[in-house]
């Protein structure tokens, strides 16, 4: 390294503007790319405050011509049968109850396999990780005749229950990975100490994974929150439906004549998404840049 | 190291000290299965359980109200002989997944090579594209996602700017799957950032020794950061394949759950909705998820299998 440096000290004067333009250059390019990117988002959100009449006359111009106006939040809130306020509830009861069961049954399981000693553990370990590559399809119609017969449908009980039996094994080994990075003398010292392995999960590896924890929670709750698929098939009264169904029924019952209202609600459904993306956006990119990574 | 050689200590009296065989074997064994005792009732009951279930519905013709008559291999040779929404959905499907994967991983890897550049604003830059992953699975992207391309749309009138008159492209079969294809590579992010963390980890004094060597821009990139980036394509590629595979809700709103016009949007797992909880041939549906299974299984296991050729770890 010592011996390398020396030669690439030498900077001639021609490279050094090469560096500049290279640097203006790809700076263009990804101003240029973002604004590709954000364009339709900024658009959509332009088209929540037009009056109605201007949604489609108004080009590509983000700015409004004649004026903001919110009256389309308005219409949009009340343009189903039931307020857009029941199904942002419903959708936040979903979501954070789905939080607390990732967080829980995720983190028992992970802990088990991270920390304990007991028979069967890889066998079981590589089952766990096996569920993480199956399609989800396939379980898809037994699961939804179980909770036919159990009279759970047009309850939460099928989105949320599933949530606390550790059903997100993507969460499992997330958390594995982050729990085997934690010290095994802090374990030894406890137990010497006489805790348990209770108390060890509890006292110990709990408080020192809030960042792997914190992720597993953001996701889930921004997964819970996006999913459409659940929702439709296990909630059809429309007091039970979440923001998501409550969009998707918006273009069919109007016959897609109030946009306004419609491009309204769909900005209202990202603001919990953004608002998390906002604050928590360090977080969510290490959660995502350690996902593939070996430890 | 005192530390050390205290447990080993502790831990050998301990196991003189337990009374009995058994109770030895409970205080061992008990605590690893208590703790994974949610995860067990969910891995039987919700996962092994409606596997074999599934397996076996798919021989049968079951419309959920009446018991499962028993089929023997009826779904799955109709399937192959005579269902052309099934064919039809096969092509859109992988039609999907060869265009969309690829030209998404494109994209975050031209990208992440451009903010790998240690420059300025780089948190900015990669918080502003991985924005639309985060937001593009929920049905309000899917909404405007039909909006941007309707005849009336926003690329139209983009393009009416430069004198050219769009197609409607949702409603063209030719150029439907495109729009979905599209809004899969706009959402690079998540893809992008696995691949900045993977340029991190390449070690610096390689790229200073071949540049010492002569070796232009073009060439280190060849030999040094793609061979080096291997495992993490490898992984970026499979997880972005699987989820192509299984790709929904953006079909779903922009085709109203139909997959038309002409099937041109039938996404494979869509079909397998329509027939399930449209038709209620759950039996036939349950056929189509076990293909689908083993197509990406199948996909996976090439995937490993192949990956010794060209991938290269350094451990």
């Amino acid at each position: 390294m010592t011996t390398d440096a020396a030669p690439l000290t030498v900077v001639t004067a021609t490279s050094q503007t090469r560096r500049k333009v290279i640097s203006v250059l790809s700076h263009a390019a990804l101003i240029a790319a973002s604004i590709v990117m954000l364009y339709p988002l900024l658009w959509l959100l332009a088209a929540s405050f037009r009056p109605e009449n201007e949604i489609f006359t108004s080009g590509i111009s983000v700015l409004p011509s004649a004026g903001w106006s919110i009256d389309s939040y308005f219409r949009g809130w009340n343009g189903l049968r039931v307020s857009f306020g029941q199904l942002f509830l419903n959708s936040l009861t979903i979501s954070i109850l789905s939080v607390c069961g990732n967080v829980i049954a995720c983190s028992l399981a992970a802990y088990a396999f991270a920390r304990l000693q007991f028979f069967g553990r890889n066998f079981w370990f590589a089952m766990m990780l096996m569920t993480l590559m199956l399609p989800s399809q396939v379980t898809l119609i037994p699961q939804y005749v179980l909770f036919l017969r159990l009279d759970w449908i047009n309850t939460f009980l099928p989105l949320v229950v599933p949530k606390f039996l550790a059903a997100d094994a993507f969460f499992i080994f997330l958390m594995v990975q982050f729990f085997r990075g934690i010290p095994k003398e802090l374990d030894e010292a406890a137990r010497m100490d006489g805790a348990g392995p209770w108390r060890i999960y509890w006292k110990i590896i709990m408080p020192l994974s809030m960042p792997v924890l914190a992720t597993a929670a953001i996701f889930t709750f921004i997964w819970t929150w996006d999913d459409f698929f659940g929702p439709l098939i296990y909630l059809s009264d429309l007091r039970q439906y979440t923001v998501m169904l409550g969009l998707r029924t918006f273009t069919d019952s109007t016959g897609m004549s109030d946009y306004g209202g419609l491009f309204a609600m769909s900005v209202l459904s990202l603001v919990p998404i953004f608002l998390f993306f906002l604050f928590f956006q360090r977080l969510l990119i290490e959660g995502i840049a350690t996902t593939g990574m070996k430890r | 190291m005192a530390t050390q050689v205290d447990t080993t200590a502790i831990n050998g009296a301990d196991r003189v000290a337990s009374p009995s065989f058994w109770s030895g074997v409970w205080h061992n064994h008990a605590p690893g299965y208590l703790f994974l005792l949610p995860w067990f009732i969910g891995f039987f009951g919700l996962t092994i359980g409606p596997i074999i279930t599934s397996f076996y519905l798919s021989f049968t013709h079951f419309d959920l109200l009446t018991d499962p008559r028993w089929a023997g291999l009826d779904n799955y040779v109709r399937m192959f002989t005579n269902d052309p929404k099934f064919a039809a959905s096969m092509r859109v499907t992988f039609f999907f997944v060869i265009f969309s994967v690829p030209l998404k991983l494109a994209f975050a890897l031209g990208v992440a090579l451009l903010l790998n550049r240690g420059m300025r604003g780089l948190p900015l830059y990669r918080a502003l594209f991985y924005l639309p992953s985060l937001l593009g699975a929920s049905v309000a992207i899917a909404i405007l996602w039909r909006q941007i391309f309707a005849g009336n749309g926003l690329v139209n009138q983009v393009l009416a700017v430069f004198g050219i008159q769009g197609p409607s492209w949702i409603s063209n079969p030719n150029t439907s799957l495109w729009t979905l294809i599209i809004l899969a590579i706009w959402q690079f992010g998540s893809p992008m950032i696995i691949f900045l963390a993977g340029l991190r980890q390449i070690p610096q004094d390689m790229y200073e020794a071949a540049s010492l060597d002569g070796a232009g821009k073009w060439r280190q990139f060849w030999r040094i950061t793609l061979p080096m980036l291997t495992p993490v394509v490898f992984f970026n590629a499979i997880i972005q394949t699987i989820e192509a595979f299984k790709s929904f809700t953006p079909a779903f709103i922009i085709s109203g759950g139909t997959g038309n016009p002409i099937n041109s949007t039938l996404f494979y797992t869509l079909y397998l909705y329509n027939e399930a909880f449209g038709f209620f041939r759950m039996g036939y549906a349950s056929a189509l998820a076990w293909v689908l299974l083993a197509i990406v299984s199948a996909f996976t296991a090439f995937s490993f299998l192949t990956s010794k050729y060209w991938v290269h770890y350094d451990d």
